[in-house]
């Protein structure tokens, strides 16, 4: 067993993605809550959203800020694009069949930044920050503030989710939507309205992650859009319901994939983490009739 | 849904149907695969003349992996540019080089049913430049069987270790072998091999174990998933497991290795280690992106020659070649350009050597197994393929490190031997010695 | 007496109407073709990937079972498909047993290794199985990268990493051509026994769990029963399939196998018709031909997966039953078109 020396260093890393995966996780549970969609494009999109800002950054002169802003609009818009065309049509659809559509989605997405960006192996491209070098020792460890930034950005997110759905009149509409869509709109509540905030927002999380995970981890658009399975595993442990659970599963699995690191007999599975976390959250929490949905299948 | 279709359906159908068949089976019997547009520009290629060659082709065919994260389709769309240029200077005595490039996915029985295109399709009389993770060892049989000599650039084993083939790269094993050289030149006492799990990569830390024993440097395996790793994970691991004075020797895919240098210099690990690197990391991009932190930190093992510290004609040949032909070339500078064009260079030897103007499977491979002292400034000793069991005419190449965004040659470090501790290394300076290659 | 009861219940339970009938002589038409015609035309490029596409018809098969039949969504199909191939290279490399039974075998074996796995996953349905099964053919994804193929090594991985072998064919198939027509022969037997299982019991209770679970279970099905039913028979096709394409490619790597595959072979699953047999045949040649067309034409190989996400998308909103139902409807509507513009010239010339 490694000592905990060894395990040290992988802290820090463990907690910037957990964070990461956190913020794209409220982000799903939002929209899963206000639309039944699980969004399983989340990755593509925003993997979508850094390769065109890698792009206007190294061959259109684009200042890094711009970019990146960009990039979190682009991801914004095109999911909000994605659901109002796909969200109506879909509507009266088991959440299966919501979910599977943005699996299509997420074909598209990656076949065309493929396509565009191609991978000539000559080619490595990185989305870096400024903070990325800049940072603090704790003890032997160094901690960098971007991860600190990932962290905090999980954090607020999932505060600022759970105080929005709760306190404001918006969040109120959207979890009245998730509970029951027919009688909200019944109630006057402008549903389409609400949704398209919903989708616009989500989307913004989703552009944000993935600049983030394209600094964290690697801008490649296969790995990015692949990604979004730790996020579905932290989303499932929170039964898709609880924005903090979402945040403290998220940041266990971060921790858990990566302190496995150091364990010399199993580190070679290490891959596995967020695929058995997310079956031992589904057969264990997915117990229960609420789970079981009456009308199977594609329908 | 049981529903019975009458003849109003039935036509368009069968229409559409045959249409489709038809396309199948004419491109089965007709050379139906797309080439590549040419531009004109009067070039040194070749022949020089300047003249476009109009006569009969001589197909050429090429299989090389493109898929999501791992592509070497540089190489053979510089293969391709100088032919192109040749094609313009002349040809090969007046024919042009038709050049059929086959992209796979890594799916076996895509890349075998590709070859029989090549071959009985496309009636290819030379397979050169082929870059692929699993060609050699899934089409290995067919080739020899149809009785072709590759040259390529080879990845896996088999492709090194066969009669068919021969590399004018070192691939991941020898490359490997030649990082950990420099490594234990810099004092390195243990060395941590990491790379990805490609198939077939279990074979390529072989060598840098026996180095390792003749040395007494202690050698770590790791492996890692390319595509789901994470470079300041990854960096620490490769950290933690070489301990005081050691070195990492990397062997991953150009964007893979940055992740992880990258990583290691997010986490003030530079100057833990001594960082060496094989082949892939010669590139421009790599060095760029790397930027000044790095300067003179990394030794990457060159199985070809630094562009900017030479110039000799060869060089600037590819340099010239590269601007006026070389769109399709998206990393640029770098060993897999170089790749393409060495074969490039050596195929269009191979067929200016052939008399009576008869290109057929016969004669053009005939001409490539004899290709011997091929000079070029590229490489460190003269190319050659020869008759052998097995192939590795680039046995002895550069170290080079990363200098304010390019790659320059170590000064001093001039040609390293690969050692002949690893045993293909030692066969084949034996075979050199008695053939006089 | 026993015989000829048995062939009259066969007989009953597979009823011929005139429909059927037409059917029954347009695939022994292309049965024909395929086994006698095709080997003649096509170059061994295409041979080599028709043989592929067939395989894929069978996993197409399982899979369309299971998403059309009984309303179970599986995104981990191809890990199905690599387990079979892991157990028929296994079982070529360490025994000399006859082909036909290693074929056998690796379809029972995939199939209780399948049922094993999905057994727990069976409790949850909907959503959530489609998720569990992604993540399950995620989780044996990562353990073959590991463990590897069998190619001829010792011990019970049998990985030999320097002396790889190839996968054994029968010994009636060994060419190319020839292993083409025994692969359509076996996709013709998987085809005929997902037939048998629709015409009989388990194709009602099928039936009956998709309309609706909570009513087939008042009405007294054993729906875990026959859900588990259809997950043994997709597996043992799957199976069965994984162990073909292990012999057809002679060599076997874990890169074939990827996640992402399993999510292309729902999406052209769904876009092949999951209500009827034809759909998995038009999902082998989508997944397979269109691409291999795609390389010889020279277009970028990314496009077969745009095309893929936008059929997912066009068969969810639009086209709930696939080409398989919706391209002989657009081609009825098409020759009605084609009839009206011949028959109107004719109309006119007639009349002057």
């Amino acid at each position: 067993m490694p000592s905990w020396s060894s395990f040290q260093p992988f802290i820090p890393i463990g907690l910037a993605l957990g964070g990461v995966y956190a913020l794209s996780g409220v982000g799903m549970v939002v929209l899963y809550r206000a639309t039944g969609v699980l969004n399983l494009a989340y990755g593509a999109i925003g993997a979508l959203g850094a390769m065109i800002a890698w792009s206007l950054i190294n061959h259109a002169g684009f200042p890094s800020g711009w970019a990146y802003a960009l990039a979190v609009l682009i991801g914004g818009f095109s999911t909000l694009v994605y659901g109002a065309v796909f969200g109506p049509l879909l509507a009266p659809r088991d959440p299966l069949v919501k979910a599977v559509a943005t699996l299509g989605f997420a074909l598209i997405l990656l076949g065309m930044m493929t396509w565009l960006w191609s991978n000539s192996a000559g080619i490595a491209r990185t989305i870096t920050f400024p903070t990325d070098n800049s940072g603090f020792n704790v003890g032997q460890v160094t901690v960098s503030w971007t991860q600190v930034i990932a962290f905090g950005f999980g954090l607020a997110t999932a505060i600022g989710a759970t105080v929005f759905l709760r306190f404001t009149k918006l969040g109120t509409a959207m979890r009245a939507l998730a509970d029951d869509r027919e009688i909200t709109a019944t109630l006057g509540v402008p549903v389409r309205r609400v949704e398209a905030a919903a989708w616009f927002a989500s989307g913004l999380i989703a552009g944000a992650t993935g600049l983030l995970l394209a600094d964290l981890d690697t801008l490649d658009p296969t790995t990015l859009t692949f990604l979004v399975i730790f996020t579905v595993a932290a989303a499932l442990i929170a039964r898709l319901r609880s924005v903090t659970l979402t945040f403290v599963a998220a940041v266990v699995i971060g921790l858990v994939d990566n302190l496995v690191t150091p364990i010399n007999s199993i580190t070679s599975y290490r891959d596995m983490t967020p695929f058995v976390l997310a079956i031992v959250a589904l057969l264990f929490f997915a117990r229960g009739r609420q789970y079981s949905f009456a009308r199977g299948g594609i329908r | 849904m049981r529903k019975h279709f009458g003849w109003r359906v039935r036509i368009p159908v069968a229409l559409l149907v045959v249409a489709v068949g038809l396309t199948i089976v004419t491109s089965s019997f007709g050379n139906t695969t797309r080439h590549a547009a040419r531009t004109a520009a009067a070039l040194n290629c070749g022949a020089g003349t300047g003249q476009k060659a109009t006569g009969t082709p001589i197909p050429l065919g090429a299989i090389v992996t493109n898929q999501p994260g791992t592509s070497f389709t540089d190489i053979t769309s510089m293969a391709q540019a100088y032919f192109t240029c040749v094609n313009d200077n002349g040809g090969i005595n007046g024919h042009p080089i038709q050049y059929t490039v086959l992209q796979e996915q890594t799916q076996a029985p895509q890349v075998a049913a590709e070859a029989n295109q090549l071959i009985n399709t496309d009636h290819v009389v030379g397979i050169v430049g082929n870059t692929s993770i699993i060609d050699c060892a899934v089409n290995g049989a067919t080739y020899a069987k149809a009785g072709f000599n590759l040259i390529d650039a080879g990845i896996a084993s088999q492709c090194y270790a066969s009669p068919w083939s021969a590399t004018v790269n070192m691939g991941p094993r020898y490359s490997g072998d030649g990082a950990a050289q420099a490594a234990i030149l810099h004092g390195a006492k243990t060395i941590v091999v990491d790379q990805s799990n490609v198939p077939g990569y279990q074979s390529n830390a072989a060598g840098i174990v026996l180095i390792g024993k003749q040395h007494h440097v202690k050698i770590v395996q790791l492996a890692a998933n390319a595509a789901s790793i994470n470079g300041e994970t990854e960096a620490e691991r490769i950290v933690q497991a070489a301990g005081p004075h050691g070195a990492a020797d990397l062997i991953f895919t150009p964007p893979v290795a940055l992740q992880i240098l990258q990583g290691a210099q997010k986490l003030n690990l530079i100057n833990k280690v001594i960082w060496t690197c094989a082949t892939p990391c010669n590139t421009d991009f790599l060095a760029k992106a790397l930027g000044p932190a790095w300067n003179h930190k990394l030794f990457v093992n060159a199985e070809m020659n630094e562009v900017r510290d030479d110039n000799g004609p060869d060089t600037k040949l590819y340099l010239s070649v590269l601007k006026n032909y070389g769109q399709a070339v998206s990393g640029g500078i770098g060993s897999f350009s170089q790749f393409g064009f060495v074969v490039g260079q050596l195929t269009v030897q191979a067929l200016m050597s052939i008399k009576n103007n008869t290109y057929t499977v016969q004669t053009v491979n005939a001409a490539i197994r004899g290709l011997k002292g091929f000079k070029t400034d590229m490489l460190c000793k003269p190319w050659y393929y020869g008759n052998a069991p097995v192939h590795l005419p680039n046995n002895t190449d550069y170290t080079v490190w990363p200098a304010n965004g390019v790659m320059h040659i170590v000064p001093g470090s001039g040609c390293l031997p690969i050692d002949p501790v690893d045993p293909v290394v030692a066969q084949v300076r034996a075979i050199e010695k008695k053939q006089g290659l | 007496m026993e015989a000829s009861g048995v062939l009259t219940r066969l007989g009953s339970s597979m009823r011929l109407s005139r429909g059927d009938r037409i059917q029954v002589a347009v695939i022994a038409a292309l049965l024909v073709f395929a086994l006698l015609g095709l080997p003649q035309l096509l170059s061994l490029y295409w041979i080599d990937i028709f043989t592929t596409a067939a395989i894929f018809a069978i996993a197409s098969l399982g899979l369309g079972l299971l998403v059309g039949r009984v309303g179970m969504i599986s995104l981990g199909q191809v890990a199905v498909l690599a387990l079979g191939a892991w157990v028929g290279a296994k079982l070529c490399f360490s025994t000399s047993l006859p082909y036909p039974i290693v074929l056998l075998l690796s379809g029972v074996i995939t199939m209780l290794l399948g049922t094993l796995i999905g057994l727990p996953a069976l409790r949850v349905s909907g959503l959530y199985l489609a998720l569990v099964t992604l993540m399950l053919a995620g989780a044996i994804n990562v353990v073959l990268t590991q463990i590897n193929f069998p190619n001829g090594g010792k011990g019970f991985l049998g990985f030999d990493e320097l002396y790889p072998g190839s996968i054994r064919r029968p010994s009636i198939a060994v060419s190319d051509p020839s292993f083409f027509r025994y692969t359509v022969i076996v996709a013709l037997l998987m085809f005929a026994l997902a037939l048998w299982h629709l015409r009989s019991k388990p194709g009602r209770a099928w039936a009956a769990i998709r309309q609706s679970e909570p009513a087939a279970l008042t009405a007294g099905v054993n729906v875990t029963l026959y859900k588990m039913w259809a997950f043994a028979l997709a597996s043992f096709v799957t199976g069965v399939a994984g162990a073909l394409f292990g012999s057809s490619s002679l060599k076997l790597y874990n890169y074939e196998f990827p996640t992402q595959q399993s999510i292309v072979l729902f999406a052209v699953v769904l876009m092949g018709g999951i209500y009827t047999l034809w759909g998995a045949i038009i999902a082998g040649a989508l997944l397979w031909i269109l691409p291999a067309l795609f390389t010889i034409w020279g277009i970028n190989a990314e496009i077969p997966t745009i095309l893929f996400g936008i059929g997912v998308l066009q068969v969810l909103t639009t086209a709930p039953a696939g080409i398989a139902y919706q391209f002989p409807h657009d081609m009825m509507r098409l020759g009605k078109l084609l009839y009206r513009l011949i028959r109107r010239p004719a109309a006119t010339a007639g009349s002057t």
